[in-house]
């Protein structure tokens, strides 16, 4: 049987990818969020995962809007990094597992959820950005990617975000002996059009992490609006998050926890154990 | 334009599916650049790059004029026009800045925003 041993909620950002391939780490600016990954790396190689599930959402890369999937699961024993218009980085393509994502494939639709299976799938920086913070390259455990539409609505709910974790979770269980780390990318508040380009809210961002972790049903209840009222329109991508927590079970304890909102978005991290 | 959500009208932007309809040219052509060979195409020629992804007059004026603000309102989705601004040497911050109307120095005195009040 396997087992969930590990969720982790983080953003990611193409500021993330810059400063890591700029090498940051002393940077006055980056020095404390470089020093906040340390932990969960350590953590989560502790864990000796055998794979990864990574919920994600594309920018537009592997998927344009002739067809863009609402949920879509890379099945795979590859994954290209994306070439988002500045080039790619210097870091390895992904491994995939694809008997675990098959396994997943089919023990979702079972259970009534339908997402897009993708046998090819270019992954970008909502994977590549925050990665090598939390496993440094070369990547020996393989992925099995969850794309989420968060970009062209109608968006899938909240609810549905927590409701397809909670599927995934069982997934897992009924797969053979396996070690699983669930990792959800994404937000926190940003606001990337218009004259509220740069808005934050860190407090909007705390409370989130608080009920995350105590009260995930508070999330579930709420709509898009109301995600990006508080945390600024693209902030909505925040909701992938509760994919994870859906997976983690009814209670969670919380390993990890840091914040910081230097520049255009909140750079929040958790790291949970089934509690 | 006012844009629904969930049964409501909103005085924010979303880029709605009637928005995604609206900017399909401009954003088929911004997502084109993900591939090297389409941006020198781009930059060697870029009005001819815009007739092959039939742009309007206004749509092709909009990506000459790197009118980031004018994008969003004729449909352009943020995260695919960077593909632009990438591909002519900028980025988001530069774009961010023009879409408040400030130069980057401007916005960059705005960071961090701690001190702002809420």
């Amino acid at each position: 049987m396997g087992q969930i041993v590990g969720g982790i909620g983080v953003s990611h950002a193409p500021s993330l990818a810059r400063a890591y391939d700029e090498g940051k780490g002393e940077d006055p600016v980056w020095r404390d969020i470089f020093k906040s990954y340390e932990p969960a790396a350590e953590w989560l190689k502790a864990l000796e995962p055998d794979a990864l599930v990574v919920v994600y959402n594309d920018h537009v890369n592997q998927f344009f809007f002739d067809a863009y999937p609402t949920f879509a699961l890379g099945v795979a024993n590859t994954f290209a990094q994306a070439d988002e218009g500045w080039g790619k980085r210097p870091l390895p393509d992904l491994q995939g597992d694809s008997d675990l994502g098959w396994h997943i494939a089919r023990s979702l639709v079972a259970d009534e959820f339908d997402p897009t299976i993708c046998q090819e799938m270019v992954v970008d920086h909502g994977v590549y950005s925050i990665l090598p913070f939390l496993m440094p390259p070369p990547w020996e455990t393989p992925i099995v990617p969850l794309a989420v539409n968060v970009i062209q609505h109608p968006l899938p709910t909240a609810q549905r975000c927590f409701n397809i974790g909670a599927a995934i979770g069982r997934a897992v269980t009924s797969f053979r002996d396996a070690r699983i780390v669930i990792i959800a990318t994404g937000g926190m508040s940003h606001q990337l059009h218009g004259t509220d380009f740069g808005h934050l809210a860190p407090d909007w961002d705390n409370e989130f992490l608080d009920l995350l972790e105590s009260e995930p049903e508070a999330l579930c209840e709420l709509n898009h609006l109301d995600y990006m009222q508080r945390g600024g329109a693209e902030s909505v991508e925040v909701i992938m998050w509760l994919v994870m927590r859906g997976a983690m079970g009814s209670r969670v304890r919380n390993i990890h926890r840091a914040y910081f909102a230097p520049m255009l978005t909140g750079y929040g991290l958790v790291c949970f154990e089934s509690a | 334009m006012p844009d629904e959500l969930g049964g409501q009208m909103v005085q924010m932007t979303v880029f709605t599916g009637e928005r995604s309809m609206a900017g399909y040219r401009l954003n088929k052509l911004s997502a084109s650049l993900i591939d090297p060979a389409n941006r020198a195409n781009f930059l060697a020629d870029e009005p001819a790059y815009c007739r092959r992804f039939d742009l309007t007059d206004a749509e092709t004026k909009l990506v000459k004029n790197r009118d980031w603000t004018g994008m969003v309102e004729a449909g352009g989705n943020v995260y695919v026009f960077l593909k632009i601004a990438a591909t002519v040497g900028s980025n988001l911050l530069e774009v961010g800045a023009e879409m408040r109307g400030e130069t980057l120095t401007q916005f960059m005195a705005t960071r961090p925003p701690q001190k702002r009040s809420k």
